[in-house]
């Protein structure tokens, strides 16, 4: 039997299948709530491991297709960038 | 069936007037926003809660908020500290206003004080305090998680029988019998009362109902960093550029910073305002330039001529009330506020009386109020 709470998600922030799975039993049925609620997509992968993950989690708990889980907006940057590319001067 | 009260817009603002009047006993809530709990100014703001205004009306506001977060952060989980503000002052004019301000905030309890660069360089270990005349420390400022107050009320709601729906989107309100009809995408929803707590939204909602409110939206720009170990504790403003930096409680950096905008238009991401970011506070915490931006987004101040916000019920249309126009302090005032609303949706007087110089009608009659710590 798969234990939910040995079951990592998201890896930038530690979430556990079972953390996924109680909040969505708390109410919190959506993903822009789950995000910040259990900080899925807010590590430095930007969500690219977690989303698609926890958009299946939540799309067999609410019983509906999967394609109708919308998605949380993406931010810039896409990749990760240092703040001395938009200061310039001196490189450090 | 009519509910007792629709809370328009499920921000931190409504969610908390709902939790104080659950708490109460009131029950037939129903909470309705447009996308979804939080998604306007409550998960996009600095997370920042002070006293230090230059208003008797937000301080004394502020300071009830302040007694009100320990409270629920010990009930509701919600990350809380006090690790204060400190505000960089790089100019004498800057330093001459500070000390009318602080002797002001003294003089109503905040215990705010002006601070040498020594002491900068202690609350905020690793700065470059060299363009630092002097500063002011907030010891009782701090911050708050946003993502808790949101998603851990919204909880405590649901499971007291509060019904919070999103993807609603109200449309207009009418006066129907005794009550009042709220147009949606869902279709008509009824009600005793309303509450209008929709952030930038509540204009025009309130215009249907004749009620006109001189509130205008401007936007604003932020980003975060990776998270690192804590390395200062106070949220950090540099007053000459209306620029701050805040360690978040997982480790993240935020910035804010200010650059020209133009009120009642879209926010739109800029790169000037990355190049401002970057610029400000690399050359105070010069290690920030090897520090990865990991996201940036914008928001709106929701801001009315004297910069206080609109609270309380509405002049002349019993059973509707109002919570908007915060002019970017909705967040750390949400406590009080949510508890001055359900005293009103209870027919009683607000605690602070300083609320009630907040109210709707003060345009009208010609009394605003005057407030110049506004920054970011």
């Amino acid at each position: 039997m798969l234990d939910a709470k040995k079951v990592i998600v998201c890896r930038c922030e530690d979430v556990t299948l079972y953390d996924v799975e109680k909040a969505i039993d708390e109410g919190l049925t959506d993903l822009e709530l789950l995000k910040r609620k259990l900080r899925i997509g807010m590590g430095p992968c930007q969500g690219s491991g977690c989303l698609l993950l926890v958009a299946s989690v939540l799309a067999r708990k609410k019983r509906t297709p999967v394609s109708e889980v919308p998605l949380p907006v993406s931010r810039p940057p896409i990749t990760p960038v240092q703040l001395k590319f938009f200061a310039g001067g001196k490189s450090g | 069936m009519a509910k007792r009260l629709i809370v328009v817009g499920a921000g931190v603002t409504g969610l908390m007037t709902a939790k104080f009047l659950v708490d109460r006993g009131f029950s037939d809530i129903l909470v309705i926003d447009r996308k979804y709990p939080g998604s306007g100014g409550s998960f996009r703001c600095a997370t920042g809660v002070r006293a230090s205004f230059t208003s008797r009306e937000h301080i004394k506001v502020m300071l009830r908020a302040i007694d009100l977060w320990p409270k629920l952060s010990k009930e509701l989980g919600i990350k809380y500290s006090r690790d204060g503000y400190l505000w960089l002052l790089s100019r004498d004019r800057d330093v001459e206003f500070f000390r009318e301000a602080v002797k002001f905030q003294n003089s109503l309890g905040v215990p705010t004080r002006l601070v040498t660069p020594e002491e900068v360089r202690e609350l905020a270990p690793t700065i470059n305090a060299s363009s630092v005349v002097a500063a002011v420390y907030d010891p009782i400022a701090g911050k708050a998680s946003c993502f808790d107050s949101v998603t851990n009320t919204l909880t405590h709601l649901l499971a007291r029988g509060v019904e919070v729906k999103w993807g609603v989107e109200a449309r207009k309100i009418a006066r129907e019998g005794r009550g009042f009809v709220v147009e949606t995408n869902i279709g008509s929803l009824r009600a005793d009362s309303v509450l209008v707590a929709a952030g930038d939204g509540s204009r025009r909602l309130l215009e249907t109902l004749g009620v006109d409110l001189p509130i205008r939206s401007l936007p604003k720009h932020a980003l975060v960093t990776e998270a690192f170990r804590p390395v200062f504790k106070p949220l950090i403003i540099d007053w000459a550029t209306s620029s701050y930096i805040v360690q978040l409680f997982n480790g993240n950096f935020y910035i804010g910073a200010d650059i020209p905008e133009v009120y009642d238009t879209v926010a739109k991401v800029k790169l000037e305002f990355l190049r401002k970011a970057a610029r400000v506070w690399t050359s105070y915490f010069p290690w920030l330039r090897e520090v990865y931006v990991l996201r940036y987004w914008t928001g709106y101040y929701d801001m009315t001529p004297d910069h206080h916000p609109v609270i309380g019920p509405v002049e002349g249309l019993e059973g509707v009330y109002v919570a908007a126009g915060f002019s970017g302090h909705g967040f750390m005032m949400a406590p009080a506020v949510g508890e001055a609303l359900a005293s009103y949706i209870l027919g009683e007087r607000p605690l602070v009386p300083e609320f009630e110089r907040l109210s709707p009608g003060r345009f009208a009659r010609g009394e605003l109020i005057k407030e110049i710590a506004v920054f970011g």
